[in-house]
């Protein structure tokens, strides 16, 4: 059926929205073609010159954030799995030999905000790739029984995560921090509902129904390849997928009134661990909020910085410090993450970590670091893409926030254009005590 | 297309030449692997970890010129660093940089390997991440990684490989930064280096890095011979017993193949059929994770695979003289674990007795004559496998793994099955909570039947009659219990 389909027709209702070459100074150094298909699906092509590979990354703008109902945490996450489920045309034994034979690799995860699904592989299985990825969006087929083992291979995920530290403070904090909306359960989903899963079969269509449509999805198709190529394949094989029409109702976060803690007691002997977070903003690229976050998060805490030779280099006291500003669809946290040698320096940790944190809302930062923040940025970029697959990944990132690689030349412009007096008002506004969840993990009595 | 070929000095040949393998290419990125030839198999007695410890030194320590601060700063513009990966036979150093950065960036890797500050501030910080890395880190918060790890050093017992890289807890506190210092002088030379370097650097600016490098004394230090594991007269296990959800198993046996050995190709075919990380196609996947949901992945290796729940592909530069073939059970539920070692077992068995089908063979060979190219996608990989090649004597890897597959038959990989995979003579290696009650079970002969919460195939519930009680053959003596607090300790 996809050969009735005028490959012109196509190629004319498409809206081309970039193609020619970037100016040097953006951040993303590669041109690109970005097309919409009149189904909603969208296309970004990256020819590279990193020969015979090419990586496609098909990003889903659907996370543990479209999880509304409650009961029914980790379902992202489990069609994740699903999807490898196969169709009538390629029933999983196809669907993995054609991938064993053709050498790819071949992956998926998922995150808050989105599901991602990749395969690296030879340039002459682009059309291979493409079709059989088609298929599986359009055409994914399981049968209840089938539905119901990879429920446990799910659980199966959670296990093997189950015994890092990490982890479960992350849950325990994303559950205190957040009231109503869906940021308060990981992607791999609440236990209980991970436990449930098997009984959810028919809600699982529901799922897949509402979120598996073209409106969500961008592919994106980096390395040794031929946009005009990619662009036909992509017609051919993804031009029927239907448009679909369900709009999650994802509640708002209330404003956080007060301070808020939390503790993990851990079975095991381990070292103490806190995180000091805070309600951030929504990421945006159109303001400055996102890139002065970043740039506090670095300044602040990361291993040049004074917090940083102080507790780790100097006293000892803590083996690991780092922060992360929230680059999320919706309002997220700002963390700030220790781990000390002793239970004892908790209270000490946290005291050093609110001092720092005042101290960059009353002084403006030295405009020599940020600059020195500004070159890590860039040159991070330049030294991480050094393949396609890396390529795909790092665009990914972008564009399931705003469904195109200029996203990033939008937020590294923000980087650009930051003074020391913006990075003070962003901690100021958003790094308040109102605003803060402390939790803390420590091992039996409290002692590693 | 580019067709750049590794060339390998050898220092035995040209004593004033470092041995180099270079990758030079036109991107604006240098990428270095500095590796030597030397790591834990040549700890000394009661001073597991010393390797580690002194690599660690390096790149996480000042230099005679520079603090540890100091270092950090100037890398930090350059969004680079110098990291290290220790194993039984090598010690890596690997980073890179930006050419605007080269230069700076060179200084800062010369200052930390060949002029290292040794400041006891650094040594203190550097042992307590060692420490913590074993006490936390492996036995705390990986118990995938410790079933694996433990495995390793069970097969290894009394040999040079017989403890983990990472070293032991009571023998890192006794470690002084003397000992580092002495290590560093006598296992830090010429004669165990090879430089390792790809990208756009330049003709004149390698001489320089090998003019650098020679101020290393040449001679090596003493190195022991690495010596085989002894035999495995009857099946073992060792359970580690810790509080924790799900029961997490790794099981294997040693093998005498390695790369460049003939029955490498033939081997890594069977290895791949049976499953790789990740991969969906693979017969454990299938068997395990597909149809029964016993788990998230079930997979087989024939080289040493270590993090390997934080990455898809082996990393390279962990060469070994001797390897073994192992099977990594991802964690299951506590009820299933009988169940997952039988069926695991069952699997092999079958492999062993059937060999592959022509149509298996067929596919899994075209599956790896392609994803050799995804296990080199990157610069830095590339120069991690050509390093590998010029250790095991072998040509450019994916030229030799596919020439070497284009010629394979299925007799030959069914012949190598034959000869070097078995069923019988494993260890293996179990991390779960409720220890006495689960050597209780595998020392039964009882059945250990599974349910399924969906209906399954009658050919399926078939084969689980035959699984469920698929012979163990262990007796209780054969089953030794360790607290988690006693292993690396």
């Amino acid at each position: 059926m996809e050969a009735m389909v005028s490959k012109l027709l196509i190629a004319l209702c498409w809206a081309t929205l970039a193609c020619a070459a970037q100016p040097p100074q953006k951040i993303f150094p590669y041109a690109y073609s970005q097309e919409d298909l009149p189904n909603g699906l969208r296309l970004v092509t990256v020819p590279t010159d990193y020969p015979n590979i090419v990586a496609t990354f098909i990003v889903v703008q659907t996370g543990a954030r479209n999880e509304v109902e409650p009961g029914h945490t980790g379902f992202a996450h489990l069609f994740e799995h699903l999807m490898f489920k196969g169709t009538e045309k390629f029933p999983p034994a196809r669907y993995n030999e054609t991938l064993n034979r053709i050498g790819a690799a071949s992956n998926a995860s998922t995150s808050d905000d989105f599901t991602v699904y990749h395969t690296t592989f030879s340039r002459e299985d682009v059309e291979t790739v493409l079709q059989m990825e088609a298929d599986r969006f359009q055409n994914l087929k399981y049968s209840e029984a089938e539905f119901k083992t990879e429920t446990l291979a799910v659980l199966g995920e959670y296990n093997k995560n189950s015994s890092n530290t990490f982890r479960k403070l992350n849950e325990v904090l994303s559950d205190t921090a957040f009231d109503r909306h869906t940021y308060k359960h990981s992607a791999m989903g609440f236990l209980r509902d991970i436990q449930d899963m098997p009984n959810q079969y028919d809600y699982s269509l529901k799922f897949f129904d509402r979120y598996y449509r073209p409106e969500y999805t961008t592919i994106i198709v980096v390395g040794d390849v031929n946009p005009k190529a990619v662009r036909e394949l992509a017609a051919k094989y993804w031009g029927m997928w239907k448009h679909g029409s369900y709009r999650p109702d994802i509640p708002t976060e209330p404003p956080q009134s007060a301070p808020r803690t939390g503790h993990v007691d851990w079975p095991q002997q381990t070292l103490p661990i806190m995180t000091v977070a805070f309600k951030g903003p929504a990421y945006t690229d159109s303001a400055k909020d996102t890139a002065a976050l970043d740039v506090l998060a670095m300044l602040a805490f990361s291993p040049n910085s004074d917090l940083y030779q102080k507790l780790v280099i100097q006293e000892q006291r803590a083996d690991t410090l780092g922060a992360n500003a929230p680059t999320s669809m919706d309002p997220a946290l700002f963390t700030i993450s220790a781990r000390l040698k002793k239970a004892a320096d908790l209270a000490y940790v946290q005291e050093q970590v609110l001092a720092t944190i005042q101290t960059f809302q009353e002084k403006p930062v030295d405009a020599a670091r940020l600059d020195t923040v500004r070159k890590r940025l860039r040159y991070g970029v330049a030294l991480s893409m050094d393949n396609s697959e890396t390529i795909a990944a790092i665009v990914s990132e972008y564009v399931a926030l705003r469904r195109s690689p200029d996203t990033m030349n939008k937020l590294f412009e923000q980087y650009a254009s930051l003074s020391p007096e913006d990075v003070r008002q962003a901690a100021t506004r958003y790094l308040v005590e109102k605003g803060r969840t402390i939790v803390t993990l420590t091992g039996p009595g409290g002692e590693q | 297309m580019r067709r750049l070929v590794p060339f390998l000095l050898l220092a035995a040949a040209v004593p004033a030449q470092i041995r180099t393998v270079a990758l030079p290419s036109k991107s604006p990125l240098v990428t270095f692997r500095i590796v030597f030839t030397t790591g834990s198999a040549s700890d000394p007695a009661g001073k597991y970890g010393l390797a580690y410890l002194t690599a660690m030194m390096l790149a996480n320590g000042g230099t005679e010129n520079l603090t540890y601060k100091q270092v950090v700063d100037a890398f930090y513009p350059m969004a680079s660093g110098l990291s290290a990966q220790v194993d039984v036979e090598m010690c890596t150093f690997s980073g890179a940089t930006h050419v605007d950065n080269l230069s700076g960036y060179y200084n800062l890797l010369r200052g930390m390997l060949l002029t290292p500050g040794w400041r006891e501030d650094d040594f203190k910080r550097v042992k307590d991440d060692a420490i913590n890395a074993l006490k936390v880190g492996l036995r705390g918060n990986n118990d995938e990684e410790l079933a694996k790890e433990l495995l390793y050093q069970n097969i290894h017992e009394g040999t040079p490989y017989g403890h983990y890289s990472g070293g032991w807890v009571s023998a890192l506190e006794a470690i002084t930064l003397d000992d580092v210092k002495q290590f560093y002088r006598s296992q830090y030379t010429q004669s165990h280096l090879i430089l390792g370097i790809a990208g756009g650097y330049t003709e004149v600016f390698l001489e320089k890095m090998q003019k650098d490098f020679r101020k290393l004394p040449e001679d090596g230090g003493l190195q022991p011979r690495i010596t085989p594991p002894r035999q495995i007269e009857s099946t073992r296990v060792v359970i580690v017993e810790k509080d924790t959800r799900s029961v997490a198993i790794s099981l294997g046996f040693p093998i005498r193949v390695t790369r460049g050995s003939p029955d490498y190709p033939a081997l890594l075919l069977a290895s791949t059929y049976l499953g790789q990380h990740r991969m969906s196609s693979g017969v454990l996947y299938d068997r395990m994770r597909e149809q029964r949901g016993l788990n998230y992945g079930d997979y087989s290796y024939i080289e040493y695979f270590p993090r390997g729940m934080f990455l898809m592909e082996p990393q390279p530069n962990l060469a070994r003289q001797q390897q073994i073939f192992q099977l990594w059970i991802r964690p299951v539920e506590p009820p299933t674990a009988k169940f997952a070692l039988r069926l695991a077992l069952f699997e092999l068995d079958k492999l062993c007795r059937e060999g592959l089908s022509q149509e298996a063979f067929e596919r899994t060979r075209g599956f790896l004559t392609k994803y050799v190219n995804v296990l080199t996608k990157t610069k830095r990989a590339e120069l991690g496998y050509a390093i590998d090649s010029a250790y095991y004597r072998i040509p450019q890897y994916n030229s030799y793994l596919k020439s070497a597959l284009a010629k394979l038959t299925r007799e030959d990989v069914n012949g190598a099955i034959k000869t070097n995979l078995r069923t019988s003579r494993l260890v293996i290696s179990v991390v779960s909570k409720n220890a006495e009650e689960l050597k209780r079970q595998l020392a039964s002969d009882d059945p250990s039947p599974m349910t399924y919460n969906s209906p399954k195939p009658a050919a399926l519930t078939g084969e689980d009659k035959t699984v469920e009680r698929w012979p163990l053959n262990l007796k209780a003596a054969d089953i030794v219990v360790k607290a988690v607090g006693e292993v690396f300790q």
